[in-house]
């Protein structure tokens, strides 16, 4: 026979691994056999008997609302006299990824190490929320939700901490309210110059989207386009979740925190209609925020007014605000003291996860401790 | 049982050619859906590199006796590079201006078709909810848009008033 069968291929291979194998090789094997019976137990458990993971337990108490959003403040042994309000992404997802296990929240590392923590959640939005813009979220929500922070820590200063879309919508705040005493400002992961901002960006720009046409036609973006945006953006990350998944599914821990993390991912939110269309016009298709060239409830927004210490932390593998888009924000602010550090991760495993335990948190929180 | 002849290496030669066609349709099928692409993409250039790592890998297990479960360790990370250089040559793909336009015009397609097929179904359901004597979505969103301005209006005269407050306790003499 001219070539060989494949068969005979893995014949010959198998009979070469049985034959004269070492103890420590079969122990291996044996260890390989558990790991798989483990797997199979837990894909059983997945399919027959799915638990509801438990998330964002880190003990919270609601200070104030307004229509769907929500500022919670969490429980801490308060060692710093300066607030933080972390304002997150609006719309997309939920909260609840900075607060999803114990042991792996972002929330639960920075109360422990003593700062008197608030979360804007920014809430779910229905059809009656279609008018909800981006300036009255810079001009009316986050100035209330700031006021209130200040409030109820009774303090006269707050560190602003913003993440995602919360890191421009908050500069937009910050910059234009210095009625509002800001101290320190974050920005992690948060698209400042939009014109270096990757797929999103080329996808968004006004040659190729109509953003009037799809506002007026659907009223707001739903949660499946939101989806579907975000899964075209990587087509490929379902299928090395899974593989990554059937990997570690012998391992319980890994389990947990997958449940947890696909809850998550799976529970996409609404864009409000208004909100949506200021975000692409101005943000995204005419770049107006880094230009210098917004105005809001009246008020010029220059990124060069912002003069407190300013932080900034991007993601290495950042395909939604890629490094170069976040770093900008230090090109343009009137701060004397800025630092930038670039981090492992994408713009989720930044902040969330066992990664960003090691390499992120303790960052963000040794940075504002002897600021606050 | 076994004939002599060409062992794995040609396995895997067979394998790499298979990839490496696998990757020129794909790359032939790019420039054909999309309008001259100034620059054409060669995603042949990321399956190489992973190749070539996959065939050195694999003809190194093979010569392994007896093998270990480091074989499947060496698997998953051949399925990894695997979706990644699929990852990048999709990646590739989807950030061409071609892809942009032609998301696009797919969309706003659908936009124009959709509108009045939406408006003709809210007229209909609104119509058959009136015809129920029960609210619509629009009158219920309304409804619920007067309670967000109502919420804004107490907020505000919460905020003056304990403006006022806090300057009438300054103003107080002590």
């Amino acid at each position: 026979m001219a070539q060989e069968r494949f068969a005979d291929v893995v014949e010959r291979f198998t009979l070469g691994f049985a034959a004269d194998a070492p103890a420590e090789t079969i122990r291996q094997w044996q260890e390989e056999l558990e790991r798989s019976v483990r797997r199979l137990r837990n894909l059983h458990g997945l399919a027959t008997n799915p638990v509801e993971p438990k998330t964002g337990q880190t003990p919270r108490v609601e200070i104030y609302k307004r229509n769907k959003s929500r500022l919670y403040r969490y429980e801490s042994a308060r060692t710093h006299r300066t607030p933080v309000l972390f304002v997150p992404n609006l719309g997309i997802s939920r909260p609840y990824i900075f607060d999803l296990l114990p042991g792996g929240s972002f929330i639960e590392h920075m109360t422990k190490q003593g700062f008197d923590f608030y979360l804007l959640d920014w809430g779910v939005f229905g059809p009656e929320d279609n008018d909800l813009s981006v300036e009255e979220c810079v001009t009316k929500i986050l100035p209330r939700m700031a006021r209130k922070v200040l409030e109820t820590s009774e303090t006269d200063e707050l560190s602003v901490l913003g993440y995602c879309m919360g890191a421009p919508v908050s500069a937009s705040f910050v910059a234009s309210h210095p009625e509002i005493p800001v101290k320190n400002f974050i920005n992690m992961a948060g698209p400042i110059d939009f014109a270096k901002v990757g797929l999103f960006g080329l996808w968004l720009n006004r040659e190729n989207f109509n953003v009037d046409r799809f506002v007026d036609t659907l009223g707001s973006v739903p949660a499946d386009m939101v989806k579907a945006g975000f899964k075209l953006l990587k087509p490929t990350m379902d299928l090395s979740t899974n593989l990554n998944l059937w990997w570690n599914l012998w391992n319980d821990k890994y389990l947990e925190g997958f449940q947890a993390l696909n809850k998550w991912a799976n529970e996409y939110v609404a864009f409000p209609g208004e909100f949506f269309r200021q975000w692409v016009r101005d943000f995204y298709q005419d770049n107006k925020l880094y230009r210098g060239e917004l105005v809001m409830g009246g008020r010029p927004i220059k990124l060069e007014r912002i003069t407190c210490p300013i932080f900034v932390v991007g993601a290495r593998e950042d395909y939604i605000a890629p490094p170069e888009c976040v770093r900008a924000l230090l090109e343009k602010v009137g701060s004397r003291e800025k630092e930038y550090i670039e981090l492992p991760g994408g713009h989720i495993s930044l902040i969330a996860g066992r990664g960003a335990a090691v390499h992120c948190w303790p960052k963000v929180s040794s940075w504002l401790a002897p600021r606050s | 049982m076994m004939a002599d002849g060409p062992g794995p290496s040609q396995l895997f030669e067979q394998w790499r050619k298979q990839f490496e066609e696998g990757a020129q349709a794909w790359s032939r099928l790019i420039t054909q859906t999309t309008a001259a692409p100034s620059v054409t993409p060669d995603p042949t250039a990321f399956w190489r590199p992973v190749l070539d790592q996959g065939v050195q890998t694999w003809a190194k297990l093979f010569a392994q006796t007896p093998a270990t479960p480091e074989l499947i360790t060496q698997w998953k990370q051949f399925l990894d590079q695997w979706i990644e250089a699929w990852s990048k040559v999709l990646g590739q793909a989807m950030g061409t201006e071609q892809f942009a336009k032609m998301m696009g015009q797919s969309l706003d397609q659908m936009l124009v078709a959709a509108a009045p097929a939406k408006k003709a179904m809210d007229q209909q359901i609104e119509q058959a909810l009136q015809a129920l004597n029960l609210p619509s979505r629009s009158q219920l969103t309304a409804v619920a848009k007067q309670l967000v301005e109502l919420e804004d209006r107490i907020d505000r005269l919460e905020e003056s008033l304990s403006a006022k407050l806090r300057r009438l306790s300054e103003r107080e003499p002590r």
